[in-house]
């Protein structure tokens, strides 16, 4: 039996229960958008690990049972508020409910998409570029600093430089120009992030276990997942990796404990290839539906056969 | 130069300062290298990660070593409190990185996984102290109260009384009390809660690199426990971490796991031994001999 933990109105975990239902999956929705409303844990955890089970409006799963796990936390925006309680006490509620979800999530024996742990890195994007380059990645020349005069000389050096956040916090990638270099100066409020600009075609990779789609993503944009709403036009189509691209993305993720990702590549037109980030967490469900790629589809029979690709986390994603 | 990320009310980080600096190296107390008036950068290009530090707007050092105690707080002074949540993730996010690539001895060097859940409760360390072998106790997590009481009755029938409830999100417990269950039981109408084997009187203890670092004897049996933290300490990518091992019905378990370790925690006497294998940490180049006596009561 599959574990699917999000919430319905979540167009991702939608597409994943449509796909298990095509495929005669059996699973259980596991409402996050409603939980613990209609829906409860009672789980023990022993010398082994846990046991226990998960119940739903109309069904109990023991935990022994379920053979993977999908699992898409939400927002606030996502959640049903309770009727009968104060806003500030919801929140340090589900907080506390959510707290001990992932706690019970990462310690299940089954493959699980994806554990807490591994999707750390991608709350620094520096940290996670320095793992991106010790995994054999080409990543854009980078340099977060606090001085003025740094972030100058990058540009000097490098000509066309982008700024980004430093976090996981969503950011929009935008070209450094005069009116940004003439506000270097508040960098001495805080660190920011400087990227070469590398030119070339973004290419992005959803691993799912040891399968991978690669899709070609042509636009103008800097940042094409903005393009659309700066009005300019975006593409897609499946595309080839040459085998060592390929080999490095199922390593990083197998590094990371990410039995599904989504990994941002641009090839230059040199044909170099430069990789930008690795998403703990992917939307796949765009690339998808322009490319008619079956990522959902991998996805659902990895969760449905069980076998977890051989992963020896390293450091960064240790289980704690 | 040496460097101690951390506050001065932190007797930690004024006691391996005082260490050092008795040693002749040159050693510098700061929140973070981004404040101003440092300047700081970080590079990531073909050859690798490259950085440099200008405390005081001066000329850049060499970091020999660095002792983490804080994670780099910001002050909200002066932020507009949405900007202030913003600059904290990209502090918070930029000294992961710049900790990560220095090479250097780094205590803590954390993984993201810690960095970002560096509070974790018991509960999210189960996984990995059942892994080193380390018994902890049996814990229940359930918004059935039924579940709950039956959890209380079967640790009653074991001559144990009540049940520790313990909040995930927040350093807080408490004993369930017959009285309780009630109340725990409404709580239970909104979140599962975290139900634990109430534990005996507790004994820290350090580890500090390969080292361990009772507060006090060890008994036999927690003594016992010595292969297992050290491998918890491996494992967990930390050379310098507390924890606290308590009687459980089974003998000896673990039951508090803290990346952070406070010299408070310990009686005065052990302080000194702390200190210096976390100075040794920091220089291990060199045969370090205890330099500086604490001042004990």
């Amino acid at each position: 039996m599959i574990l699917v933990a999000g919430g319905i109105a979540d167009k991702v975990t939608e597409v994943v229960c449509a796909r298990l239902n095509e495929c005669g999956y059996a699973y259980r929705l596991f409402d996050l958008g409603r939980f613990p409303s209609g829906h409860g844990v009672a789980v023990r955890w022993t010398d082994v690990g846990p046991e226990g089970s998960l119940r739903g409006p109309d069904w109990k799963l023991d935990l022994g049972d379920i053979s993977g796990a999908y699992v898409r936390f939400l927002g606030p925006e996502g959640r049903v508020p309770p009727a009968d309680l104060p806003p500030a006490t919801a929140t340090t509620l589900r907080a506390e409910a959510d707290t001990a979800l992932m706690a019970l999530f990462d310690d299940l024996p089954c493959p699980v998409v994806n554990r807490l742990g591994g999707g750390m890195s991608n709350n620094s994007k520096p940290y996670q570029a320095w793992l991106l380059e010790r995994a054999g990645f080409r990543v854009p020349p980078t340099l977060v600093t606090n001085d003025p005069e740094a972030a100058r000389a990058f540009q000097a050096e490098h000509g066309e430089v982008i700024y980004k956040s430093v976090s996981g916090i969503r950011s929009i990638v935008r070209r450094l120009g005069p009116e940004q270099v003439g506000r270097l100066g508040l960098l001495r409020n805080g660190p920011a992030q400087f990227q070469a600009f590398v030119p070339g075609r973004d290419v992005r990779v959803h691993t799912v276990g040891d399968k991978l789609f690669a899709t070609r993503v042509a636009s103008a944009a800097v940042d094409y997942r903005y393009a659309r709403r700066d009005g300019v036009a975006v593409e897609m189509a499946p595309c080839e990796l040459p085998a060592s691209v390929a080999s490095a993305c199922l390593h990083i993720a197998r590094e990371l404990d990410l039995l599904h990702a989504g990994i941002d590549l641009r090839e230059t037109p040199a044909g170099d290839w430069y990789c930008f980030e690795v998403n703990p967490c992917p939307g796949f469900l765009y690339y998808e539906r322009h490319t008619g790629q079956p990522i959902s589809r991998a996805l659902v029979d990895l969760l449905h056969g069980g076998v977890a690709v051989a992963t020896e986390p390293m450091r960064e994603a240790a289980n704690i | 130069m040496h460097l101690i990320l951390g506050h001065c009310d932190d007797t930690c980080c004024t006691g391996v300062k005082a260490r050092l600096e008795a040693r002749g190296l040159p050693t510098r107390l700061m929140a973070t290298p981004f404040e101003p008036p440092s300047r700081w950068a970080w590079r990531l290009g073909a050859d690798g990660v490259s950085t440099r530090l200008a405390p005081d707007d001066g000329p850049s050092v060499d970091i020999d070593g660095v002792l983490v105690r804080s994670n780099g707080w910001v002050d909200p002074a002066g932020w507009e409190p949405a900007d202030h949540a913003y600059m904290q993730s990209e502090v918070h996010a930029a000294l992961l990185a710049w900790l990560a690539g220095l090479p250097c001895p780094v205590v803590n060097r954390a993984s993201a996984a810690l960095w970002y859940r560096h509070r974790n409760p018991l509960l999210i360390w189960l996984p990995l102290l059942r892994r080193c072998g380390l018994p902890t106790p049996e814990t229940v997590v359930t918004d059935d109260p039924v579940a709950a009481s039956d959890f209380g009755d079967r640790l009653q029938a074991a001559g144990v009384p009540g049940a520790v409830c313990t909040w995930l999100t927040r350093e807080d417990a408490w004993l369930i009390a017959p009285a309780d269950w009630p109340a725990l039981a409404a709580l239970q109408a909104h979140t599962p809660v975290c139900l634990a084997e109430p534990h005996g009187r507790p004994r820290v203890a350090c580890i500090v690199g390969r080292k361990v670092i009772w507060n006090g004897s060890p008994t036999r049996a927690e003594a016992a426990l010595e292969p297992g933290l050290r491998r918890l300490a491996v494992e967990a990518g930390l050379d310098f971490l507390e924890v606290a091992a308590a009687p459980l019905r089974r003998g000896p378990g673990v039951v508090l796991v803290e990346p952070l370790p406070r010299l408070e925690h310990f009686d005065p006497s052990t302080h000194a031994e702390i200190l210096d294998a976390l100075t040794g940490l920091l220089v291990p180049d060199h045969a370090f001999t205890p330099a500086v006596q604490e001042a004990h009561p």
